[in-house]
This record gives structure tokens, C-alpha cells and sequence, in this order.
């Protein structure tokens, strides 16, 4: 029997529906403590003073960790990219949103460890906040960042990501129409059914066991590793198996805090944070700001575009900085634009950093492109199958940074949605295929474009 | 008080891989000595089906019934790299990274049977547990012999190591955005076309029917392919109609905390799906299968946008169209601005209305 292509059950599926697959929760060790946190109650804040003392005497309590504890409280994701890291492990100065830990607490249970927390007194200086991302760039708006409101980019004298393609004076000077439109897809939560857990082991030869639900064995040791300033021989991730992610559980949530307690109290440690937690504290979906001004002509091409968009990091920028460049590869969408002016903005927010999930980068601009796009048919009273049609990209099209397309299905597949919902299309639009253009297909704002790149 | 039907449309494309690559997975494999593969790869399951997929891909690169996989992806001292579970890369790039451990493998298994047959190694095939000789099936070993001979008569370990790695896409010019390599290791396509039922006086949008159509380049695990299709279906609705952590955004007020007050797509809400798969092979994707997985939630939302103004009239920019934000668009009846040639839409949300003047963000719009 032929492997590929065959509809298999899943390899892990029965376990599943039967309640038999063995999550980071059901791993239960003996001497096990519990973890809970101290968050910031404030939006922005600085941190004059944190005194633990009263924490580490409550009996049942084996371990408070603070920023003082961590060998190296501040490390980026993206570090191996060039992009140094700005988020403490544990608020240190100040604190940024609501929800950020400043302090961790591993006593004998989880009602100890709770109320070990709320023993830690801490002295604050509050702070104005900000939250519309449309005013970061305002005289007056808070300065919430130590990079300022957003984020730098650290390469040439570049503090965005932009695009620049084509002559998009020329294509906007062409126009017969300029459609404007402003597109705000919303912040939402992974929402796994299993919330961030982990479990560190001390074993008896020095290594610490992380039971962990990260999507990334690897690179959350990696993580664990730099923070503690250890090799990675030390540390064995244990996991692989995960009760929901869609994103979520990519930023590493509790694995360097149980490491620092397992290794201050030298027992296990497990953390399981409360669905609340996982509501209000955990990384979400980004909110996006996207604004679209395309120059089209009056038969439906797209000549040209101007985009901005600004982009809600958070507090904190984690991998907003990579979802804003993936964005900025992916501003055309599905079609073929060759004259293009896109300012892309990672912008810091005082609610908890935002960061990957299920499209990162992507969902935002699919969904701003093609509700233009639909407008764009509708102020043109065109056919919007028809519209996206000729503008599809097609084998021999260059994307925004001059890849050429190798194989793309942008045109079978709307086939396959017309002919499905029963869609008609005059015949030159029926048949189209995805090979290079030619004929009507290939105009002079897209001739142009191929001659430029040397033609395809 | 009327309830209005609508349809609208969407194309979209997504990359496979991180972007800009440069994220390396690794897979190991051992047969042992009846022939049973153990395969050991860092990637994580998230739900997404990669230990079986990547079953597969080992089974049909060796020639082996699926059945004699074991795959162990649960600790980082057997386990070898993954970048991880995430930018739809577990097919691909993880994929690639089994197959290459599995070929070398098939080829470690065909010189011991070479030997037993003594038959170059070139002349024979494995064919669902038996090694053969092209053009005389009569002459054959199998599997498990192979490996036993490996083990007791030859003294070897049969493996197989794979690494997949596509090189980092550097930006070289940051003004333009031009970069020197492709930055996926390939993209995907799909359409899609919403229906839905909007109801003027509660404001509510019914999604009625979605139909898909994605390219996938090959679905190595039809089954999988659709329930990931329909799984972002469902993901794609939430983040259309219901889903939202902040409702009164840009404020944090009223934040939901439970799954009482944080609305998620439910059974209830789940429209007739009609998933179209189609297959264009990609060039570099094992047995040609690109990933799908994450864009599966995307085409759902601006269809079902466009399909709400079809129904009632207004565009709905902002996400999600809840019935309070599609009422007050009803109410509203906002007109785009025109200036001659120039139509702009939303002027009320942008940053030239609600920016300082001398702010950075503001930009101008060609008239």
C-alpha cells in the first residue's frame, strides 16, 4: 500500500479522544512544588522597590525568584537574527502591562504559593499609558520604550520595514480611480485547552528536566540555556506533544521561571497558569492598523499601491518584528502589483506583548488586501472574480521583493471557487491558466515591470 | 426587520516555511533487528498531525507498511533539531527532513541486501517490507530478514540521518526591501467563497456556507489536509464574527477572562464546508506537499466581510463584525469620501483624522 496519500488515522489520535495521552500536567513527580506569580497591576509603572521577605518566611514557601536571581533576565527571540532583546524575564525598573511578572513563588501548593505572592511588597510610580497605536508617534504621547514607540530595526537608518517598488508617482499619476481604505482585524487569544504548564526536574547528576508544551523543543531549551547561562548538555527538554498551540506557546512562558525555583528550592517545580492567565497575561493575536490606497484603472487593473500599516507589539517586541517583514513580503496578496510604497510600523502598546499565531504577519494583510480588493470591484462595478483574475499572479510575476512566482495557484483556485458556487465567466476568464502572461493578460504597467527584471 | 443574504470572495496566498528560512530540522532513523523503524525527529505535535505525517513520508520513502514506524519526537537527547512547529513548516521543511533520513536508510537497507542477494544494490527496490530485484520480483528478501542480517550476520546498525535547511534570505537592500534568496521555501494558494445570513435588527451574521478550494501541493494525508482546512475554517469565523480580546480597542476594558465572556467559535456555528483540494506538485516539498496549515484560517474573514456587504450595504473594516459593530454601521451609513478620482473609505479610523498633525504615521493620498 501506497504511504503518501492515504487517508491513515492519526498516529496519536485514539490516545487522544481517550483521555490517554500523557500531557505536561499529568506528569506528577514526587516532592513536587507549585508556582505562582506576581504580576504587575498597572499598565505602566515604575518599580521603586520589591522586598520578598515576608514571602520567603511564609511556611510552605521554598523558593521566590526576582529579576536579581536570573543569571541573564534579558533575552530576545530573535537574537540569532540580529535583533537584540528588550522584554526582562522578570520586571526589573519598571513594568510595561498588566500582568507582567515581576516575582515567582514556589511553595508546597498553589493556595501557599498565591498567597506568598501577595506577600511581596512592592513599590510602584505610576505612569501614563498608551494604547492607540495611531497616537505613538504623537508630540505628546508617553514615551513607553526604551527603543522609543517602536521598534528600531537596528539595520542602516531604517526604523521600519518598507518596501519600495516600481514608480509608484507614475502608476498613481495613470490611475483612472484611487481607492482608500482603512482595515483593523482585531486581537485574539490562541486559546488552547491547555494552558501554559511546565514541570522542572533537578536530577541527581545536575541536569534539570523541563516537561514542557512548547511548539519548539529546541528553541525554547535555547532559551532556557542563555537566560541560565548554561550549556545545553545540562538541560533535556521532555514534550512533543501539545494540547493546542495555534501560536501560543512559541514565546517561552514558564520553563526559565521553574528552572530558577527548581534550582533555588531544589525540588521540582511545576506551573500551570489559570485560564485567566492564560486570557490576560499570555501573548495574543496582534491588533493591526492597515491602510490601503490603490491606483487602479478603470478595467480593473491594479497599478500601484501605497500601504501603511502599524502593527500592536505590545509591550514588549518578542517576534513582532519578523510578523511585520513577513507582512511587508506578503502586502500584494495573491496579485501582481509592480509599483509599490509600503511603510510598515512594529509599534509598542502598553497591553501584554502580542506575538505569533496561526498566519502571523499574514491574516492581517490577506484579510485588509482582499476587502479592498472587493471594494475595488464594487466603486468599478466590475466582476470581483474577474478583478482578481487578471491581477493574480501568475508563473514569471514578481513578488513585492523580487521573487519570481515559481508556481503560483492564485488563478486555479479562484476557477475552482467559480465553478463551485457556480460563478459565470466569459471565456478568456474560464480558461485562464497560470502561465506566464501574454496578449491582453500582460499590459504596459506589467510589461514594464518584466522588462526591468531582465524578463522572464 | 429583515434577514438578508450575502456573498463575497477572496484569493489569498501564504509561505511555507519561516520567513526569510534559515530554520533548520533534523530526523535521525534506526531499524531494528526484525526490521521495525524507529524514527526520532525534535518536531513537536501541536495537534497539526505532524507524527503521523511524517510516519507516512518514512514508510513510503522505505518501502515499509506503515505500521512498522515508531515515531518518538518526546525528548531533546534522542531527538535532534526542529526549529519548531510553527510558519506551516512541519510538512516541508520538517518532511524533507525525515525523508532524506529515510532514503539513507533505504540505501544503508539495500547494500545488506545486496550482499544476501548478491545483487547490486542499484537493481533492487523495497516494496512493502520486501527488498526485490527490478524486472524478477521472484528474487527477494524481506525486511525484517535484511535487518536480522544486518544485526547477526554483518554486525551493522541500519540508519539514516536528514537534515533540511534553507539558506536565510537576507534583506540586502532595506530602503526597497530586496532580498537576495527566496524567503519561504514555497508558497500556497487558496480561494474561497462565504455566504451568510445577516439578520438588520440584532445585527447578527450567520455564516451559512464556506467553500475552499486550497492548492497543497500533495496531500500526503488527505484526512489531515481537510481537517485542517476546516479546523481554520472555523478559526477564520471566530476571528470574523466573534472573537475578540479587547472589545472596546484601542482601551483594555473589558477584557474577557473566561470562555464566558470571550466568545470562541462553537459546534453551533458551524457552517455547511465544502473543501476542494487540488494538487500542482511543489518542486521542493516532499512528494510535493507545501504547507497549508496556517493560512487556513485566513481567506474566511475577508470573504465573509465582502459577503456581509453584499447582504446589507456597509463595509464592516473593523474585526470582528460583531452585532454591535454592524448595527452601529447600519445607523451610521458612513460615505466614502470622493474628491474627483479618489475614493476614500474609513477616513474616520485613519491615523490622518486621529494623528497629531506633525505626526510620523500620516501620509498623504494622491488625488
Amino acid at each position: 500500500m501506497k504511504a503518501v496519500g492515504a487517508r491513515l488515522p492519526r498516529y496519536d489520535g485514539v490516545a487522544h479522544v481517550t483521555g490517554r495521552t500523557t500531557f505536561v500536567d499529568d506528569v506528577r513527580v514526587q516532592n513536587m512544588l507549585w508556582t505562582k506569580a506576581l504580576r504587575s497591576p498597572h499598565h505602566h509603572a515604575g518599580i521603586k522597590s520589591i522586598d520578598t521577605r515576608k514571602a520567603e518566611e511564609m511556611r510552605g514557601v521554598h523558593a521566590v525568584v526576582t529579576h536579581a536571581d536570573v543569571p541573564r533576565n534579558v533575552y530576545g527571540h530573535l537574537e540569532a537574527l540580529g535583533i537584540p532583546g528588550d522584554e526582562p524575564l522578570l520586571a526589573e525598573d519598571d513594568v510595561r502591562y498588566q500582568g507582567q511578572p515581576i516575582a515567582v513563588v514556589a511553595a508546597e501548593d498553589e493556595e501557599t504559593a498565591q498567597a506568598a505572592t501577595e506577600a511581596i511588597a512592592i513599590e510602584f510610580e505610576e505612569r501614563a499609558p498608551l494604547f492607540d497605536l495611531r497616537l505613538a508617534a504623537d508630540p505628546d504621547a508617553p514615551q513607553i520604550h526604551h527603543w522609543g514607540n517602536w521598534y528600531p530595526h537596528f539595520e542602516a537608518d531604517f526604523d521600519h520595514r518598507q518596501i519600495r517598488k516600481g514608480d509608484i508617482d507614475k502608476a498613481f499619476a495613470e490611475a483612472d480611480t484611487i481607492v482608500s481604505g482603512v482595515y483593523r482585524p482585531a486581537a485574539i487569544e490562541q486559546l488552547p485547552i491547555e494552558t501554559q504548564t511546565g514541570l522542572a526536574v533537578p536530577e541527581p547528576d545536575g541536569r534539570l528536566t523541563i516537561y514542557s508544551c512548547t511548539q519548539a523543543l529546541y528553541f525554547s531549551m535555547g532559551v532556557v540555556a542563555a537566560h541560565l547561562q548554561w550549556p545545553l548538555n545540562k538541560l533535556k527538554f521532555v514534550g512533543g506533544t501539545v494540547g493546542g498551540g495555534f501560536g501560543g506557546k512559541v514565546d517561552t512562558a514558564t520553563e526559565t521561571l521553574i528552572a530558577l525555583l527548581a534550582l533555588k528550592s531544589g525540588r521540582p517545580v511545576k506551573w500551570r497558569w489559570t485560564r485567566e492567565e492564560e486570557f490576560l497575561c499570555s501573548s495574543t493575536r496582534a491588533p493591526w492598523h492597515m491602510e490601503i490606497t490603490d491606483a487602479v484603472t478603470r478595467d480593473g487593473w491594479i497599478l500601484g499601491r501605497k500601504m501603511l500599516t502599524l502593527h500592536d507589539s505590545g509591550a514588549y517586541a518578542r517576534f513582532s518584528p519578523y510578523g511585520v517583514t513577513k507582512h511587508s513580503f506578503h502586502h500584494t496578496g495573491a496579485y501582481t502589483i509592480p509599483n509599490l510604497h509600503f511603510d510598515g510600523y512594529c509599534v509598542f502598546t502598553n497591553r501584554p506583548p502580542t506575538s505569533a499565531m496561526r498566519g502571523f504577519g499574514v491574516t492581517s494583510v490577506s484579510f485588509a488586501t482582499e476587502l479592498h480588493v472587493s471594494r475595488i470591484a464594487d466603486v468599478l462595478g466590475l466582476d470581483p472574480f474577474q478583478v482578481r483574475l487578471k491581477n493574480a499572479n501568475r508563473i514569471g510575476d514578481t513578488s513585492p521583493n523580487w521573487i519570481s512566482y515559481t508556481d503560483p495557484s492564485t488563478v486555479p483556485t479562484i476557477l475552482a471557487i467559480a465553478d463551485a458556487v457556480g460563478h459565470e465567466l466569459p471565456g478568456d476568464y474560464g480558461t485562464m491558466t497560470r502561465d506566464p502572461r501574454e496578449g491582453d493578460l500582460l499590459p504596459e504597467h506589467l510589461a514594464a515591470q518584466q522588462k526591468l527584471n531582465g524578463g522572464h | 426587520m429583515a434577514k438578508h443574504t450575502g456573498r463575497g470572495f477572496s484569493a489569498i496566498e501564504y509561505p511555507t516555511g519561516m520567513n526569510q528560512n534559515g530554520d533548520p530540522s533534523q530526523a535521525w532513523i534506526k531499524i531494528k533487528p526484525d526490521g521495525r523503524v524507529d524514527v526520532f525527529s525534535g518536531t513537536s505535535d501541536i495537534g497539526n498531525g505532524s507524527k503521523t505525517i511524517q510516519s507516512q513520508i518514512v514508510a513510503e520513502a522505505l518501502g515499509v507498511p506503515y505500521e512498522w514506524i515508531t515515531y518518538d519526537n518526546s525528548n531533546t537527547d534522542s531527538s535532534p533539531v526542529c526549529t519548531g512547529t510553527f510558519a506551516s513548516r512541519a510538512t516541508f521543511v520538517a518532511g524533507n527532513a525525515v525523508l532524506k533520513a529515510a532514503r539513507q536508510a533505504r540505501e544503508r537497507l539495500l547494500d545488506i541486501a545486496a550482499k544476501e542477494l548478491e545483487i547490486d544494490p542499484a537493481d533492487l527496490d523495497v516494496v512493502d517490507g520486501e527488498v526485490v530485484a527490478k524486472g524478477a520480483p521472484q528474487k527477494k528478501i524481506s525486511v525484517p530478514d535484511v535487518a536480522a542480517a544486518a544485526t547477526w550476520t554483518y554486525g551493522e546498525l541500519i540508519t539514516g540521518t536528514g537534515a533540511q535547511l534553507n539558506p536565510y534570505a537576507a534583506i540586502v537592500e532595506p530602503d526597497t526591501g530586496r532580498v537576495d534568496l527566496p524567503p519561504h521555501a514555497a508558497i500556497s494558494y487558496a480561494a474561497c467563497a462565504a455566504e451568510v445570513e445577516v439578520d438588520d435588527e440584532t445585527g447578527e451574521v450567520r455564516v451559512e456556507r464556506l467553500w475552499q478550494c486550497f492548492d497543497v501541493g500533495r496531500a500526503i494525508n488527505p484526512t489531515l489536509v481537510e481537517g485542517q482546512i476546516e479546523g481554520g475554517a472555523m478559526m477564520g469565523l471566530g476571528l470574523a464574527v466573534l472573537e475578540e480580546c479587547y472589545p472596546y480597542y484601542p482601551s483594555v476594558e473589558h477584557r474577557g477572562a473566561e470562555f464566558g465572556s470571550y466568545l470562541a467559535p462553537g459546534i453551533e456555528g458551524l457552517p455547511e464546508v465544502n473543501t476542494i483540494i487540488i494538487e500542482n506538485p511543489s518542486a521542493d516539498g516532499p512528494y510535493g506537499a507545501k504547507g497549508i496549515s496556517e493560512m487556513a484560517n485566513n481567506p474566511q474573514p475577508p470573504a465573509i466581510a465582502a459577503a456581509v456587504y453584499d447582504a446589507v450595504g456597509v463595509w464592516v473594516t473593523e474585526l470582528p463584525i460583531t452585532p454591535e459593530r454592524l448595527l452601529r454601521a447600519l445607523q451610521e451609513k458612513r460615505e466614502p469620501r470622493r474628491e474627483g478620482r479618489t475614493v476614500v473609505f474609513d477616513e474616520h479610523l485613519s491615523v490622518n483624522t486621529v494623528a497629531a498633525e506633525d505626526s510620523r504615521f500620516r501620509y498623504e493620498i494622491p488625488v
